[in-house]
């Protein structure tokens, strides 16, 4: 079960042909997800800068 | 005896303190598990006898179209509670969660688009699963568009709820109903398992990334409901506290 | 309820353009369809009802937009709710209506047209009672949408009522494939109205539930 399914990079880069595709899906829903915590994060620091201003005087 | 229990746990408070402390869990088990599941299947799993290589989308689509039906019952489940027990944090969730469930729709859709060039030769088919697929993406931006267009957020949050429930409802009939015009109309099509049971050198690796995915978007969850709590909430002394 | 009905088909009617225009762009949709196309007219009648189906939809949706909205302006719906407690006779007669002086003319337009694609003479009244049926089901649903969105603009509504129109689709298509071929048609006229009678006096509850979350 865990011998690798190719002979070597090319192969797995390539993938018969298919590499393309599967390649482009998991390059694009892979950075799709990690965009989306990067942009939950900045919402969570921009908030927290905001109320920082804020208060700053009192 | 189950409003007590269901108003215990639904201060906002409360809410972010305990996923504040829970997110490095998710976040650590759910990336792992993702890495594990799609290095195998992308790597180590064997080519399929049909499909050759281009199944592998099999571990990202699969998982996102689960995902994408399971965030619309949460949302269901805390639709309820918000119109039933007018619990806020409720409304707050269903807010943060549908971002999260249009994206992971978005890219079930885009994954079975792309999968089917090479296994149908095109990119689209109105079959049951990928029309309902479409169909509750679409679901998603009009609830977030129906949120976003009130400026009261009180009221914003019981009218996305009403929506939310009247489409949970709608969700199996646009199933049958389109599984009923599309016999009629062609062939069956080729099911994205194959038809017959998966190899277990595919299906633990499609266990994985199912689970795996399953905390990502927990941890995402996390971060997101946490973001939209504080603007929410933004005036109380405990926001106040924590910055 | 009696009241109700009277006073909102007298607003109605007092509304030429709510009342005339959709019927004018059913009318427009349904001319324009053919002249669009370059098919045989012997082929037309594959794709005709498609038509008809498509500009039954939209027309319901531009016929029910605004439905609540200028109640909701003017202070009227605030007041049904000091009367009545609850817009459940005031949704229903409004939909009752509609339906009656909106839809049911619809209903006349595209059974009429739909002998451009050569169906029998008897067959329309078939079509009549069908196309009735589901403008009764798409009026509900639309209201719903208008409920949600009451003044904030009609494409809003639309994004969330779409999705609940397309099984009223679907089945309208099988029924009219089922009266072209003459097949059928019974059980799906059957299946219409049971879930025409559920919509309306289930929906009207919700769009109940809506405006009184506006008017709080």
């Amino acid at each position: 079960m865990f011998n690798l399914a190719f002979e070597n990079f090319n192969e797995i880069i390539d993938m018969d042909g298919h590499g393309i595709y599967v390649w482009s899906v998991y390059a694009i829903g892979i950075s799709i997800i990690f965009i989306s915590f990067l942009i939950a994060k900045k919402r969570i620091r921009d908030f927290q800068k905001k109320v920082k201003i804020k208060n700053a005087p009192s | 005896m189950i409003t007590a229990f269901i108003h215990k746990f639904s201060s906002p408070k409360s809410f972010v303190n305990l996923t504040e402390k829970l997110y490095p869990f998710f976040i650590i088990i759910g990336v792992s598990l993702l890495v594990i599941g799609w290095t195998w299947g992308l790597l180590f799993a064997p080519q399929d006898a049909v499909q050759g290589n281009s199944y592998r989308i099999i571990f990202l689509h699969v998982p996102s179209v689960i995902f994408a039906e399971l965030v619309y019952f949460f949302m269901a489940v805390c639709a309820v509670m918000h119109l039933v027990w007018r619990v806020k944090l409720a409304a707050y969730l269903i807010k943060s969660a549908a971002p999260i469930g249009a994206m992971i729709t978005f890219i079930g859709l885009f994954s079975g688009a792309i999968w089917g060039i090479p296994t149908w030769g095109t990119w689209w088919q109105w079959d049951a699963r990928i029309t309902s697929t479409l169909i509750l993406f679409i679901m998603y931006l009009g609830i977030l568009t129906l949120h976003g267009s009130f400026s009261n957020l009180e009221k914003a949050d019981r009218l996305m709820s009403i929506l939310v429930i009247i489409g949970v409802v709608n969700i199996p009939i646009i199933k049958k109903s389109v599984d009923w015009w599309s016999t009629l109309h062609q062939p069956a099509s080729i099911s994205v398992s194959g038809g017959s049971s998966i190899d277990p050198s595919m299906l633990f690796p499609l266990f994985i990334s199912v689970i795996g995915l399953g905390f990502t978007l927990i941890s995402l969850g996390i971060l997101s409901s946490r973001s939209y709590i504080l603007t929410r909430e933004k005036n109380k002394k405990w926001i106040l506290d924590r910055v | 309820m009696y009241r109700l009905i009277k006073a909102e088909s007298f607003k109605l009617s007092k509304k030429l353009k709510s009342w005339l225009g959709p019927l004018l762009v059913m009318v427009l949709v349904l001319i324009a369809f053919p002249l669009s196309i370059d098919i045989s007219q012997y082929d037309l009648d594959k794709f005709y009802f498609s038509i008809i189906v498509v500009s039954l939809l939209m027309t319901s949706f531009v016929a029910t937009e605004g439905m609540f909205e200028e109640d909701f302006e003017d202070g009227s719906l605030e007041q049904e709710f000091l009367i009545e407690k609850d817009f459940y006779r005031l949704v229903l007669s409004k939909i009752f209506v509609y339906v009656c002086l909106i839809g049911i003319p619809m209903a006349f337009i595209g059974a009429l047209f739909s002998f451009a694609n050569g169906v029998a003479i008897s067959s329309f009244a078939k079509v009549f009672l069908l196309l009735i049926l589901s403008n009764l089901l798409l009026f509900n649903l639309f209201a719903f949408g208008n409920a949600l969105s009451i003044n904030k603009g009609a494409m809003l509504g639309v994004l969330s009522s779409l999705p609940l129109s397309l099984p009223v689709i679907i089945l309208l298509g099988r029924a009219i494939r089922s009266i072209q071929y003459g097949d059928g048609f019974f059980s799906i006229i059957a299946l219409m109205a049971g879930i025409g009678l559920i919509i309306s006096a289930i929906m009207p509850l919700i769009i109940s539930a809506a405006l009184k979350t506006h008017i709080d």
